[in-house]
């Protein structure tokens, strides 16, 4: 990767672990409570948002010079509400199958605090190229931890996994049931938490 | 800082530029799109009927009007469970006509091999849509099928996979003396060895509300065309009783 520079690199691969924008910053919490039930669905909206969060933060960073300070949020949030449509409209008119699979997914993407947060801490400071790259590590970072949590609620859950049963038939016969708490929304919250404290407290020892 | 004016200008501009892009796709696409959900209701007629697709298949928008009008016949029936030829059923709109009711045939050489009517009501954050289908003795369910909501994803939003729609194929909507009794979707699992389980299937961990919903406007919806079938039901005396 000598293509890239120091800053580019660090700008696409630092959002993976090490300033991870779900179990660091505490950003986008809402959508990964939301979707992460089953990992498929974890795996439409980690795409889904990747997209969106390149795409804006490459727009943002080429006009950055032109926005004024004082409604500068207003027209981030513009700009991103605006690209989710269009990106639903399109789908909605080309593979309509996708569109219906995406549904709320995609109106969940605009109100995703990391979309907005890389835009403006990021995006209005830096050039196109790096922030495409922040976008897209930021993304990947988010999917990470999303398709993690999903992982384990999945499992627990419904005893499956990408929708295929995981758990034998005669462990259910041994008295084996699925764990209820872990498809409503605080088994998320409790996954969650135990990846944020494995990272922050135990991840971080070994590290050093 | 910028000035006021140059702020006010821009701002306008972005939020122009913006909207002129969004109804400009918006116009270009409406047709297609149109069609699309056209085709969509269409396919959960038929999937409804249990005419699917095969595992890994997808048909094209032509192949699925090909065979709507190979087997499907639509006709309207009124609230006295007659059949109107003098109403088109495009006229109708399913969610708010209290007098005139659609309903899809499934023709197989001629024979009715099962009806398709819409369901429509609350879940818990949106209206869902789709169709309940009937075998020709308009006592045991066909399948049924939701083509449109806004529920949960991973929750509300299992009533459209298999796994809950299959639960419904076979299960009967009248008791055994032929009263509507319609289905009704529990919370948790259905105790095969009980007297009710004809009519019950099992629910959604997660989304009593949704459910709650759905046994409701089944039998709402159900008793709309309870004239109609109960005619049907007269004449077909055979109706098989599993349970």
């Amino acid at each position: 990767m000598a293509i890239l520079s120091k800053k580019s690199r660090s700008a696409l691969y630092d959002p993976l672990v090490k300033t991870n924008p779900i179990s660091l910053s505490v950003l986008g919490i809402c959508s990964a409570l939301a979707v992460t039930i089953r990992v498929d669905q974890a795996l439409i909206m980690t795409g889904a948002v990747i997209f969106v969060l390149s795409t804006s933060n490459t727009i943002i960073s080429v006009i950055r010079k032109y926005i004024p300070s004082r409604t500068r949020i207003i027209i981030q949030l513009a700009i991103i509400a605006g690209l989710v449509s269009l990106i639903d409209q399109v789908l909605m008119a080309y593979m309509y199958n996708m569109s219906k699979q995406l549904s709320v997914f995609v109106s969940l993407i605009v109100t995703n605090c990391i979309v907005m947060g890389r835009a403006d801490a990021y995006a209005m400071q830096n050039p196109a190229g790096n922030s495409f790259l922040d976008g897209l590590g930021n993304g990947f970072g988010y999917g990470a931890i999303l398709i993690a949590v999903a992982f384990f609620r999945e499992l627990f859950g419904s005893g499956t996994i990408y929708g295929i049963s995981i758990i034998p038939e005669f462990v259910y016969n041994l008295g084996y049931e699925n764990l209820g708490l872990m498809v409503l929304s605080p088994g998320a919250f409790i996954v969650l938490g135990l990846i944020v404290w494995f990272q922050k407290e135990i991840w971080k020892e070994k590290v050093k | 800082m910028r000035s006021n004016t140059y702020t006010l200008i821009f701002t306008s501009l972005i939020t122009l530029i913006l909207g002129f892009l969004l109804s400009f796709t918006y116009t270009q696409l409406k047709s297609m799109q149109e069609e699309n959900l056209a085709v969509d209701i269409r396919k959960n007629i038929l999937r409804a009927l249990d005419i699917r697709e095969e595992k890994n298949e997808e048909w094209s928008n032509e192949k699925v009007q090909d065979l709507f009008n190979k087997y499907i016949k639509a006709e309207v029936v009124s609230k006295n469970g007659l059949i109107l030829n003098n109403i088109n059923i495009e006229n109708i709109d399913a969610e708010y006509d209290s007098i005139n009711f659609p309903i899809y045939y499934k023709l197989n050489d001629n024979q009715i091999d099962g009806y398709a009517i819409p369901v429509i009501g609350r879940g818990l954050w949106s209206t869902l849509y789709g169709y309940l289908a009937l075998e020709p003795d308009a006592s045991t369910v066909k399948g049924i099928q939701f083509y449109s909501h806004k529920e949960t994803p991973g929750l509300g939003a299992e009533i459209e996979k298999d796994w809950f729609t299959n639960n419904f194929i076979g299960k009967k909507i009248v008791n055994p003396n032929g009263e509507l009794v319609s289905i009704e979707v529990l919370r948790g699992k259905v105790d095969e060895l009980s007297n009710e389980a004809y009519h019950q299937v099992d629910g959604i961990s997660g989304a009593t509300m949704t459910t709650k919903g759905v046994t409701q406007f089944l039998l709402e919806d159900l008793q709309k065309y309870e004239p109609f079938f109960k005619k049907i039901r007269t004449e077909v005396k055979e109706i098989t009783w599993l349970y």
